[in-house]
């Protein structure tokens, strides 16, 4: 005891300085989460009322036995699977384009051109590329009639709705996992390339055994982040397609969104607090696996 | 000294004989934007005649955020004096809160209201409360553009097969001149659950039916004859009959809009604030015309619909509840009223003075036409959201893949919402 005080005070100018933004992080960030948690064991009748009543587990056995929210957490999974691949291996074979010798030329011009779309504001790069795909007036089914190819069914079509949200969010997010890449790449160890191409290695067998094992920092990084902004897909969703067609973009957390439309506290609560759990576990998991020291 | 004194005391006394009577504010939460803001300054300039020293000050917020700021600060006793909104919105403040007043004794000390229907009280009450005061009815028609229907024989369509007719037309002969087959017969919405039903509720309701999907009694009546024919037509319209932009069925609000003042639907429901917008050189420029819905049956008479009836409310917790009641009350006033028809382009007296008003803008003021008012469903059943929600996602599926019997889909989805109103009503 006298020790920890004796610790205290000697590190007292460090906690001061430390106390404010501990302060604001459990003001703005746990606390909030925390009141969700609550409001998720309430009737939604009396979530808001400074009295709720609580109704335990109520409303998570009825979230759980609703096959619509079922269908929206497969639904999210998949999406989430699908866009960590799509946009970390387009990120990572565009900052090894960008590493080479191949885009010497323009080389600032493409670093640009593929991270302005992650600071231009994300209603706006989808209400353009909502446009982009609209069936009467779209740019992309224009130049397909002009090339003589069949339409795409873009946002109002069940078959490709999840593909066409899955481009443009590919198109906002994978300069920012390309930079972290990129970054990775311009500090490897370039001396155990060559070691390896004077031992006789191939092209491949350097990118495999040598060059990638130095990427696992971004790797885990940008699998980490990614997991937790693909499982929260929403805006992308509110811009072009509010869920539709038939419920085909239909994710959590736009679903939980459209319980509280109904003023149905207590089940939209209850989503978001098993989506949190969710991204927390695969988070830690991807967290984990990715930080495991290799061989081990 | 003496003469020193009293200089001062004089000088003190005059000072203090020109200072106004004690100040006063009243505080308005609203969700009008800067019409509604102008509007209210027109009304506090008005009120301060009767009440010298006491100004209204008004705040707009999105719905969305509406809804969440007033239920917390009438939980948390940290009301604003007085709110605004639609009635429906309102019945959710007072399911959330339990703190919006019974206004019904101060409406019956109010003498000049005679101008307020049964309609109009009926959709201010709920669970016998009276939880609003009714000051603008809002009245939603059909509209056309009238540039289009000059070129399709100028006769506004009367009936649901004359305006099947405009609306190939509108699609299909190059209405707008422009050489692209860019144009639609109408712009609907569809991707919300208030979006779809909303519509579905105009063709309903302008046709002369009471109820889209359920009665005051709990009974679903979408599959009884006349309604089943209007919900099929209605569905047909955004499917095989390809009236609707293909990309209807992620519309919500903002993109109907884009379609009608964009120059590509030919049809539109035009609601009464809408016409001083669409008025604008920028927007419409006037080229609209509006009247009843379509009729589905001769012996059926069609009428415009009232779809909502704004309205302000007294929290219980109210920080100046006398003169909130006082500015409510006021709200009614001729005056008041005026105010109201220039700002928003709506309210319930019928005694305005409308000379100012655009030929479009008139045709609401004057109210001339046969009015019919929404039942609100929500006000009766608790359940109602969920059990729209559910209806609006069958019918999507129905719209995404059509079916080829849709009296066969009709009845499916009838005996589905049964099953899902039994369910939710225990």
């Amino acid at each position: 005891m006298t020790e920890l005080l004796g610790n205290l005070s000697r590190d007292r100018v460090f906690y001061l300085l430390v106390a404010p933004f501990a302060a604001l992080t459990i003001l703005l960030g746990i606390w909030p989460i925390l009141l969700s948690i609550q409001v998720s064991f309430t009737a939604s009748a009396t979530a808001l009322r400074p009295n709720p009543t609580y109704v335990g587990f109520a409303n998570y056995l009825a979230v759980l036995s609703d096959s619509i929210f079922l269908a929206s957490l497969w639904r999210t999974l998949l999406y989430t699977v699908l866009s960590v691949i799509a946009n970390l291996a387009f990120a990572l074979g565009f900052a090894i384009l960008l590493d080479s010798t191949l885009l010497k030329r323009g080389n600032l011009f493409f670093r640009l051109a593929i991270f302005l779309p992650v600071i231009t504001p994300d209603v706006a790069g989808y209400v353009v590329w909502r446009w982009l795909y609209d069936r009467s007036f779209g740019a992309l089914n224009a130049a397909l009639e002009l090339l003589g190819l069949p339409a795409f069914g873009g946002l109002s079509s069940v078959d490709t709705a999840l593909l066409s949200i899955l481009i443009a969010e590919l198109w906002h997010h994978a300069g920012f996992y390309m930079i972290i890449f990129l970054a990775n790449l311009s500090i490897r160890d370039r001396a155990l390339e060559e070691a390896a191409q004077i031992d006789g290695a191939t092209t491949w067998q350097r990118w495999r055994y040598v060059i990638l094992p130095q990427l696992r920092p971004a790797l885990v990084i940008n699998t980490v982040y990614a997991l937790i902004q693909f499982l929260k897909t929403f805006t992308v969703v509110v811009v072009m397609t509010k869920g539709g067609p038939n419920d085909q973009t239909n994710f959590v957390s736009y679903y939980a969104y459209q319980l509280f439309d109904q003023a149905r506290y207590g089940e939209a609560t209850a989503m978001a607090t098993i989506l949190f759990a969710i991204v927390i576990g695969l988070s830690l998991t991807a967290y984990r696996i990715g930080d495991r020291e290799p061989g081990r | 000294m003496g003469i020193l004194r009293i200089i001062a005391c004089a000088t003190f006394a005059a000072a203090v004989s020109t200072l106004p009577a004690k100040a006063q504010q009243l505080t308005v939460w609203h969700d009008l934007g800067d019409n509604g803001i102008k509007w209210f300054e027109a009304l506090s300039a008005e009120f301060a005649k009767q009440k010298p020293g006491v100004t209204v000050r008004s705040q707009s917020f999105p719905t969305d955020q509406w809804f969440g700021r007033v239920i917390s600060a009438l939980n948390t006793d940290t009301a604003p004096d007085l709110i605004f909104n639609n009635y429906e919105r309102v019945i959710r403040i007072q399911n959330q809160t339990n703190k919006v007043m019974d206004l019904k004794e101060l409406t019956g000390k109010i003498s000049d209201k005679a101008f307020l229907s049964a309609d109009d009280m009926r959709v201010a009450t709920f669970k016998g409360r009276q939880i609003i005061i009714p000051i603008q009815r809002v009245q939603m028609a059909f509209g056309l553009r009238k540039s289009w229907l000059e070129k399709n024989g100028g006769k506004f369509p009367d009936t649901w097969e004359e305006v099947k007719t405009l609306a190939a037309a509108f699609r299909d002969n190059d209405p707008d001149g422009n050489g692209k087959a860019d144009t639609f017969g109408l712009a609907l919405q569809a991707a919300k659950p208030r979006d779809l039903i909303h519509m579905l509720d105009l063709f309903m309701f302008g046709s002369g039916l009471r109820h889209t999907l359920i009665d005051p009694e709990g009974k679903i009546t979408i599959d009884q004859p006349a309604h089943a024919q209007v919900l099929e037509e209605f569905l047909k319209t955004y499917s095989s009959y390809k009236f609707v932009s293909p990309d209807t069925i992620n519309h919500s609000f903002a993109e109907m809009y884009q379609v009608i003042e964009g120059g590509r639907g030919g049809m539109f429901r035009v609601g009464d604030w809408n016409v001083r917008k669409w008025d604008g050189a920028q927007v419409l420029n006037g080229d609209f015309v509006s009247g009843p819905w379509p009729k589905f049956a001769a012996d059926r008479p069609n009428a415009v619909v009232i779809g909502g009836m704004r309205g302000v409310a007294v929290p219980e917790n109210s920080p100046n509840k006398a003169l909130a009641q006082e500015f409510a009350a006021f709200m009614l006033s001729k005056a008041a009223q005026q105010a109201s028809l220039e700002n928003i382009g709506a309210g319930v007296r019928k005694d305005l003075d409308v000379s100012k008003l655009s030929p479009r803008s008139q045709y609401f003021a004057k109210a001339e036409h046969r009015l019919v008012a929404y039942d609100f469903p929500e006000s009766i059943h608790a359940f109602y959201p969920e059990l729209e929600a559910a209806f609006h996602r069958k019918l999507l599926s129905g719209i995404a893949n059509p079916p080829a019997d849709w009296k066969a889909f009709i009845a499916e989805t009838a005996k589905e919402m049964r099953d899902l109103a039994t369910k939710l009503k225990g």
